[in-house]
Parts: C-alpha cells; sequence; structure tokens
C-alpha cells in the first residue's frame, strides 16, 4: 500500500469512529421483557420439511391414483427419473435452508444455481427423454392446454415445501430473498414433478417437457414472488 | 475481548446484559459503515436502532454456533436500502459543521495502520466528499472491505451480491476515489500559506 493510499484510509478510517447512541425506547422496552427463543436448526428443519412433504406427496399419488401404464415403462427410465425428480426437491430445499458451517444466513448463491438448475434441465429432460407403454396417453400440440391440470396438480404439490419453508427462515434472510424463495418453489416444483410422474399417463415431450417440467419453474417464480414478503416480515 | 458468538447465544438465551454488550462491541463498528453509506449522523443514529430492533425481533433466526456479525451487518445493509427505497432518494447531502467524526477511538476491525497516527483534517474532510460521491454500490464496497476490513467474500454476503461483483465494485470505487480526490485535495500547507 503507498503512503498516499495509506493516509486515505487512515482519513476515512478516523472519521468512523463515532460515539453510538443509547439504545432506543423501543429496544429498551423490548429488553425489559427479554425471554429465551429457540433458534433456528436447519438440519432439523430440512428434515422436517422433507418428512412432511414426503407424506403430503404420496398423500396426492394415493388420492389421484398411480398413472395406468405404470409397468409398462422401462424399468430403468422410471427410477432414474424418480430419483431425479427426489434429489431435484432435496438439493434445493436443502440449499435455501441449511447454511454452511459457522454462517446464519443460508447459501442463497447455490440456492439460486440449483434453482436454475433445476428449472431448465427438468424442461429440457422431459422434451427429450419421455418413453411410452401401449396404455400411456397423449395430447399432442393439439390438445396442449388440456394439460393444465397437471400444472395445478404440481404446482399445489409444492405448496406445502414452500410454506415450511417460508415459516423456517422468517428473519434469517436479510439479503438474497427471493434467490432462496425460489429454490424453495423450485425444489417444490420438483416434488411435483415426481408427483405427476407417477399419476400422469400423458407421455408426449410437450406435456411432459413443458407442463411436468415447467411446474418447477412456474412454481419458481411465484415463490420468488411471493414468498420474500413473509420471510422479510420480522426486519420490516 | 468478547465473542460476539459467545454474547449471542447469551442473549439468545435470556439475558439482557449480553445484548448490552453485544451492542457495545458491535454498534461502533456498524455506525462506521452506516455514516459512511447514509452520509448523514442522524440518519445513521436511526439505522442503527432500526437494526438492532430488527437483529433482536429475528433473533429466533440465529443459529448456534455461528458467527452474527455477518448477519447483522447484513441486516444494516437491508435496512439502509429499504431506507434509501423508502424515501425515495439516495442519500441525505452532509451539511456543513455535521458531526460526522466524533470520538476517534476505541474501534476495531479498521484498515492496518488506520490508527497508526492522527489523520489529517483536511484529508479527511476531502476523503469523505469523495466518498459521497460514489454510487453506492461501489462505496459500501470502499466501505466494507478497505476500511471495516472485511474480506471481499464477507462483503460480498453482507450486501447480497457476488464475491466477483463486489470486488469489481470496490476496485473501481476505490480507482473513483482516488480520482475524486485528486480533483478535491486541498493544496499543500506550504503553497496555501503563499
Amino acid at each position: 500500500m503507498s503512503d498516499a493510499d495509506a493516509d486515505l484510509i487512515r482519513a476515512l478510517a478516523g472519521a468512523s469512529a463515532a460515539k453510538p447512541p443509547a439504545l432506543s425506547p423501543a429496544l429498551e422496552a423490548e429488553l425489559a421483557r427479554l425471554q429465551p427463543v429457540k433458534t433456528r436448526r436447519p438440519l432439523r428443519q430440512i428434515a422436517t420439511l422433507a418428512g412432511i412433504s414426503g407424506v403430503y406427496a404420496a398423500g396426492l399419488v394415493a388420492m389421484f391414483t398411480v398413472r395406468g401404464d405404470l409397468h409398462e415403462l422401462p424399468m430403468p427410465w422410471l427410477l432414474a427419473a424418480g430419483i431425479a425428480w427426489l434429489l431435484g426437491f432435496v438439493i434445493p430445499c436443502y440449499l435455501a435452508l441449511v447454511p454452511r458451517a459457522g454462517s446464519v444466513t443460508p447459501r442463497w448463491r447455490w440456492a439460486a444455481a440449483s434453482a436454475v438448475v433445476a428449472s431448465i434441465g427438468f424442461v429440457v429432460l422431459g422434451l427429450f427423454v419421455h418413453p411410452s407403454g401401449p396404455h400411456s396417453h397423449t395430447l399432442g400440440w393439439e390438445h396442449f392446454p388440456r394439460g393444465h391440470s397437471c400444472l395445478e396438480l404440481g404446482v399445489a404439490s409444492a405448496l406445502v415445501p414452500v410454506i415450511f419453508g417460508a415459516v423456517f427462515l422468517r428473519g434469517a434472510l436479510p439479503v438474497g430473498s427471493r434467490w432462496v424463495a425460489a429454490a424453495l418453489g423450485a425444489g417444490g416444483g420438483c416434488l411435483g414433478g415426481l408427483v405427476l410422474h407417477l399419476h400422469c399417463p400423458v407421455t408426449d415431450a410437450p406435456h411432459v417437457g413443458l407442463v411436468h417440467g415447467g411446474v418447477v419453474l412456474v412454481s419458481a417464480l411465484l415463490a420468488a414472488a411471493l414468498v420474500p414478503r413473509a420471510t422479510d416480515k420480522p426486519l420490516s | 475481548m468478547a465473542d460476539p458468538r459467545e454474547l449471542m447465544e447469551r442473549y439468545v438465551d435470556g439475558d439482557a446484559r449480553a445484548f448490552r454488550e453485544l451492542y457495545a462491541l458491535v454498534a461502533p463498528r456498524l455506525l462506521g459503515y452506516l455514516m459512511k453509506m447514509a452520509k448523514s449522523r442522524a440518519l445513521a443514529d436511526d439505522l442503527l436502532q432500526q437494526t438492532f430492533l430488527k437483529v433482536h425481533r429475528a433473533r429466533a433466526a440465529y443459529v448456534r454456533g455461528a458467527d452474527p456479525m455477518p448477519w447483522i451487518y447484513a441486516i444494516a445493509h437491508r435496512t439502509f436500502i429499504d431506507e434509501v427505497r423508502k424515501k425515495k432518494r439516495a442519500v441525505v447531502g452532509v451539511a456543513d459543521g455535521d458531526e460526522v467524526p466524533e470520538v476517534a477511538a476505541g474501534l476495531t476491525g479498521e484498515a492496518d495502520g488506520a490508527r497508526d497516527e492522527p489523520a489529517d483534517p483536511e484529508l479527511t474532510k476531502a476523503a469523505l466528499e469523495a466518498l459521497e460521491d460514489l454510487p453506492t454500490g461501489q462505496r459500501e464496497a470502499v466501505v466494507l472491505t478497505k476500511l471495516d476490513g472485511k474480506s471481499v467474500a464477507e462483503a460480498a454476503e453482507i450486501a447480497g451480491t457476488t464475491v466477483g461483483a463486489m470486488k469489481v465494485r470496490a476496485h473501481r470505487g476505490y480507482e473513483a476515489l482516488r480520482k475524486l480526490l485528486g480533483a478535491k485535495k486541498p493544496p499543500p500547507q506550504e503553497a496555501r500559506r503563499e
């Protein structure tokens, strides 16, 4: 560092040494009735979120019935796609909820990256890999809008993980809340994708790619728009 | 010196004295940061109070064993940004005689050599004016990395940006500051006497 730089930093640092004011009456009042609080336990939260969301998703599949062509589909694809959806659910939710060791705020940059990868990846995967059986259905581009019920079911599946995640993260996200919310939405959307994977017998590329895969993108966008209102609340 | 982690843990366990100790430890540093961002002592005081009120209300979000400092700084950053947006104006100008420098002691975390010898008051004034002219993002990057002694990664975490973007902002901000200071710096004592 040159002498001029040292002088500059010394000058600015000297101006920063100010005596802080006394605590405000509002803060004093809060401190007067201070109670112990249960602090955030991220690993417990992710386990709770995954457990409850899993039960909810299983309930949805049971309620809306398992797809009729399930036994006709190639088992390796069925398993691999199921695992991919499951990882798509767990990884973004984990990154959104669990900070790195020694930190309070979650890894929002990694969460953001996972949301983007999941949102694009499942659309591409669905467009290019969509095996079918004799009892599979096809809508094609002609009846593409009829797939809206799958979009609704997928987004509904995402509700539980997103709501739980938002509750768990209240106050923990002074920065990056939209990206963390997008990750929660993408994770929830992947859970929706898993539900559709087990329920919906439509196997054409536009439906599997744009509707089943699109659930991830739509859920991520909705969560990014709405969740910060809840997570930022204690800070406003 | 007390460890912020230990103080935070005692505080979330209901120890109000630990909060006061945490305030005494953190508030001077945070006030320095907020003064340079807000450019007004009164506004910086208000933002500091808001920041600690938010920390208090969000204390359940703390993760035991974690360093609370980046989180508290990030809340201060967010409070400042919210205030700027709310008031629809980027800054409040420092009027002549506004008491920016006050007690030149007791700070920790400044850049190396910042306390070795007293700063030239003329240079301080010129440097503060030059700092005020920087865009908010660059000003924050300079304050956090050059003055508060934060690493680029810590500063990025506080400001909610990437490490690369913070590096660029800090570099550009510091270069701009030097240029601005070159233009504003008062002439040397000898030259002025002539």
